[in-house]
């Protein structure tokens, strides 16, 4: 092991990372925040491709650099864009900066302790790690190790963290959703009139037109090959919200809305997570495990080691329907105040 | 000191990590206080990842399988697949998770038309 750096460009990177961090943190304008932060989480995405993480670049690209940028901003539209400069709290910010330079101190202090940037024979590298890698073609035939390990070796994971994204998109719902009938009785909700509408401008819908089908086709094919390249339902899933986000965002809500109402949404949110555990749960009745897909080799084609793969594909596009509907869902919500009608 | 060349990273993770507490205890701002908490949140990611780099290695889709070449791969070229996909699932988790901190925002900022923290209490006050 060399003593310097052993990613230099990755060096670079992380300095890059930190001073966008800051830039993000103290600007004024909370709508160039937004767009910083996205250019921050572009940066991250980069370092994590360079050390071989190349499934979480490619969700951090969709995810970070796209739609939560996309959700700040539309809170933004519904609120004020900016802070007032304040004067006064220094005393309490050096407090709470000095607190946390003690705290960051004593994170460093464990440093030695940590294995080395790169060691192939880490503890976390020669556990169970290996095991995955040097089993996943026999057990499933899924070159992507990230994959099989996703929705195979570790399936309870996946469906728990599924179920968190519906719970959250539910918890979202209870928030911010507000009855028609009653909020015209009501005192209209505190709402900025709207300062452009990007729904007039012919330019932006007929590009947006044009990409949609294009964006849609992409994210079936990364849900559909996640098996073989970088991908998978998580990411094909935030891309499919995005393709509609987009919609939303270059006609109207309402144009989003007819084609899918708000109760087709939400029963889609949760049918995704349905047929993740209905696949579980067929497992079981085929006398084997929740979750394993081995067992299905009776209804699928193939040996067990097919029916595991396809076993895979099939929670994949679950994964895939929850995430798309919960991303269009959050987003009609910030983007509309919770009535849907009209919105960014 | 040459541990802490060596292992920069770490180093960046620990500043990310303070930078994004720092924000969410010292700043008044509902919407800085979230983009806080997805920036303490990159730097755990970052921490997970780099934790399971390996030196030289190729990333963790075993292409020659593909291939039907297949032979034994050589776990030490390939990448830690297991850190990857915790933190895969944590990044989706992470942008419901800033959904609802926006949402909350919002329902504030509808009962007291302001982000800040200290004109809100004067408003609960009142």
């Amino acid at each position: 092991m060399s003593t310097l750096p052993i990613w230099q460009f990755d060096a670079l990177l992380l300095i890059m990372v930190v001073l966008f961090a800051v830039v993000a943190l103290s600007i004024r304008n909370l709508m160039g925040a937004a767009i910083v932060f996205g250019a921050y989480s572009f940066m991250m995405c980069l370092i994590w491709a360079g050390m071989g993480a190349v499934d979480v670049a490619f969700t951090e690209a969709a995810v970070g650099a796209g739609v939560s940028t996309v959700f700040v901003m539309s809170t933004l539209y519904n609120t004020g864009a900016t802070m007032h400069r304040r004067t006064g709290g220094l005393a309490f910010k050096l407090f709470i900066g000095v607190v946390v330079t003690v705290a960051g101190v004593f994170l460093l202090s464990a440093l030695p302790d940590l294995p080395a940037w790169g060691d192939p024979d880490s503890p976390v590298n020669a556990a169970v790690a290996p095991y995955y890698i040097t089993h996943t073609i026999a057990d499933a035939h899924v070159p992507n190790v990230v994959t099989s390990v996703l929705a195979d070796y570790r399936g309870f994971d996946t469906l728990l963290e599924t179920t968190v994204v519906f719970i959250a998109c539910i918890a979202i719902y209870s928030i911010l959703r507000v009855d028609k009938a009653k909020l015209e009785t009501d005192e209209p909700a505190v709402v900025a009139a709207p300062r452009y509408d990007p729904g007039d401008s012919l330019i932006v819908r007929q590009a947006s037109r044009f990409m949609v089908p294009f964006m849609q086709l992409f994210a079936l094919y990364v849900i559909a090959h996640g098996h073989y390249s970088p991908g998978g339902g998580f990411q094909g899933g935030v891309i499919l919200g995005a393709s509609l986000i987009l919609l939303a965002i270059s006609f109207d809500l309402k144009f989003l809305l007819r084609q899918w109402s708000e109760k087709t949404l939400m029963m889609l949110v949760a049918s995704g997570v349905f047929l993740y555990a209905a696949v579980g749960l067929a497992c079981v009745f085929m006398g084997g495990n929740y979750l394993d897909y081995g067992e299905l080799n009776s209804i699928l084609p193939g040996e067990r080691d097919m029916a595991r793969s396809h076993g895979i594909l099939l929670v994949e596009i679950g994964v895939g329907i929850t995430v798309m509907f919960s991303m269009i869902a959050i987003h009609i919500n910030l983007a509309s105040n919770g009535r849907f009608d009209r919105g960014l | 000191m040459q541990n802490l060349i060596s292992n920069f990273n770490y180093v960046i993770v620990v500043i990310l990590m303070m930078i994004g507490l720092w924000s969410m205890l010292a700043q008044k701002n509902l919407i800085k206080k979230c983009i806080g908490m997805a920036i303490f949140q990159t730097g755990i990611i970052l921490f997970f990842i780099s934790i399971g780099a390996k030196d030289n290695a190729l990333i963790p889709i075993l292409t020659e399988a593909a291939n039907h070449t297949y032979h034994d791969p050589d776990v030490a070229k390939v990448a830690n697949p297991l850190t990857q996909i915790l933190m895969l699932t944590a990044i989706v988790v992470g942008v419901a998770t800033l959904g609802v901190g926006l949402a909350l925002a919002q329902k504030i900022y509808q009962q007291h038309s302001s982000f800040d923290e200290d004109e809100i209490l004067e408003n609960q006050r009142k």
